[in-house]
């Protein structure tokens, strides 16, 4: 079964062709060529793949595609200004040194967002929380962790 | 993978598409269904995806009577002040379920038909006499949580049947109860063992009237430890009462080596652990 999905990214509308057994990852990474969202496990343990789906992160590796239609997703590329100024949360990262290989980024990133949109001075522990689901092989999440507590706290755009 | 995939917005509607298309099972979050889809464990020809059915989501009172609508997902009783308040065992173990990516799609319904022995959600509801609730076209039936799990991977469910809601009282007054997920590191983990325990103290405050202990991965379903239970009811709250019962429990669990953990560890953890989630649930010291 086939058919084309309509939903928002970024904020702009888009629609893509996707097939009933595909997942939301390959549409953004092979329909739209939106590459920042990656491919770490395909089983929804690493994060990787994480995006945001109507205000809420989601491992877009397990998210059928077909699903997608009618809903506003983020993805890390939407996150910078069209005049390329950083996003807060990722100059935050650049500043303390959260970024090694990059790989786990843009889902660090992202589920770092989806909690300050809902919680934007979060404890410690519901930064963890936020962030339990994202693997990084690099940096053991020091830097990660001070990035985010930077930020914290901080009305955000 | 040859699959078709629908979205119904009915409840009948889906029961239309799971009665009468070839293959088609009903999915929610899709984070158990995909991945054994992708690993080939399952070979559904259509999915039937419960998302845009909004009867059969949320979280509503009935007087007394939580109900939670079956594709409710996890992160939305994990947001929910008053599970956290009046069911904490299972606020608790909603709240560990993958990580927030998973619980923001994954769904407690879910987390039940998937009938895995180590099903966090289904620990706490043994504790609070949950019932599950099953449509299909013919009619609708009820069965205690505990009737549910028939078989590691194997629920109750029948064909065309669906999971609608899962309902519970509200506990009484004098009441504590939690569950602990015992796992090897913090997030991210199927537990090696859950151990959930509920006591209510009866009127004079200091016997205890209702006891209940559930343990999942202790066996090949989630059980309730029946004996432990009624070695508590009767008796005081005390430490010493509990430790008691809990080495009942222990003694009395089909526990089996696997990766996560040996036999004799989870034996003994079942010990350990019951004491344990009373004393933080804060059943002690409560003697009037």
């Amino acid at each position: 079964m086939e058919k084309i999905v309509h939903f928002e990214v970024n904020g702009v509308t888009v629609s893509g062709r996707a097939e009933a057994g595909w997942c939301l990852l390959r549409v953004l990474r092979v329909e739209l060529k939106l590459k920042g969202a990656k491919e770490g496990c395909g089983v929804g343990e690493c994060g990787a793949c994480t995006v945001i789906v109507d205000g809420a992160a989601v491992n877009s590796c397990l998210y059928p595609a077909f699903e997608v239609e009618g809903k506003r997703v983020t993805t890390i590329e939407g996150l910078a200004s069209s005049d390329g100024s950083l996003h807060p949360i990722q100059q935050a990262f650049v500043d303390k040194g959260a970024v090694q290989c990059g790989y786990c980024t843009p889902g660090m990133v992202l589920s770092a967002k989806a909690l300050l949109d809902r919680v934007p001075d979060p404890t410690e522990d519901q930064i963890r929380t936020a962030l339990a689901g994202n693997i990084c092989r690099c940096t053991g999440y020091a830097q990660i962790l001070e990035a985010v507590r930077s930020v914290s706290g901080e009305a955000k755009p | 993978m040859q699959l078709d995939y629908h979205r119904p917005r009915t409840i009948e509607e889906a029961l239309a598409l799971l009665g009468e298309v070839e293959g088609a099972m009903p999915v929610a979050g899709a984070t158990d269904v995909w991945v054994n889809l992708r690993a080939k464990k399952i070979a559904p020809t259509a999915l039937v995806s419960l998302r845009e059915v909004a009867e059969l989501a949320g979280l509503r009172r009935e007087g007394t009577t939580l109900v939670i609508g079956a594709a409710t997902p996890h992160g939305v009783v994990e947001d929910c002040q008053e599970i956290a308040a009046e069911f904490p065992a299972l606020h608790r173990a909603c709240s560990s379920v993958g990580s927030r990516q998973v619980r923001n799609v994954g769904t407690v319904g879910g987390n039940l038909c998937n009938a895995a022995p180590s099903a966090d959600s289904a620990v706490p509801l043994l504790l609070y006499d949950a019932e599950c609730v099953l449509r299909s076209r013919t009619g609708t039936r009820r069965l205690p949580v505990a009737d549910f799990f028939k078989a590691p991977g194997r629920s109750a469910l029948a064909a065309g049947e669906l999971l609608t809601e899962i309902r519970m009282e509200l506990p009484g007054p004098r009441t504590w109860s939690g569950y602990w997920k015992h796992t090897r590191r913090k997030a991210m983990e199927l537990p090696l063992l859950g151990v959930g325990a509920l006591v209510a103290l009866a009127e004079d405050g200091e016997t205890v009237a209702k006891a209940r202990i559930a343990l999942g991965v202790a066996a090949p379903v989630p059980i309730r430890a029946g004996d432990a239970e009624a070695a508590l009811v009767g008796q005081r709250l005390t430490r010493e009462t509990v430790e008691a019962a809990a080495k009942i429990a222990a003694d009395g669990a089909q526990v089996r080596d696997s990766w996560r953990g040996k036999a004799w560890y989870r034996r003994e953890m079942i010990r350990v652990l019951i004491p344990r989630v009373l004393g933080e649930a804060g059943a002690f010291g409560n003697e009037s």
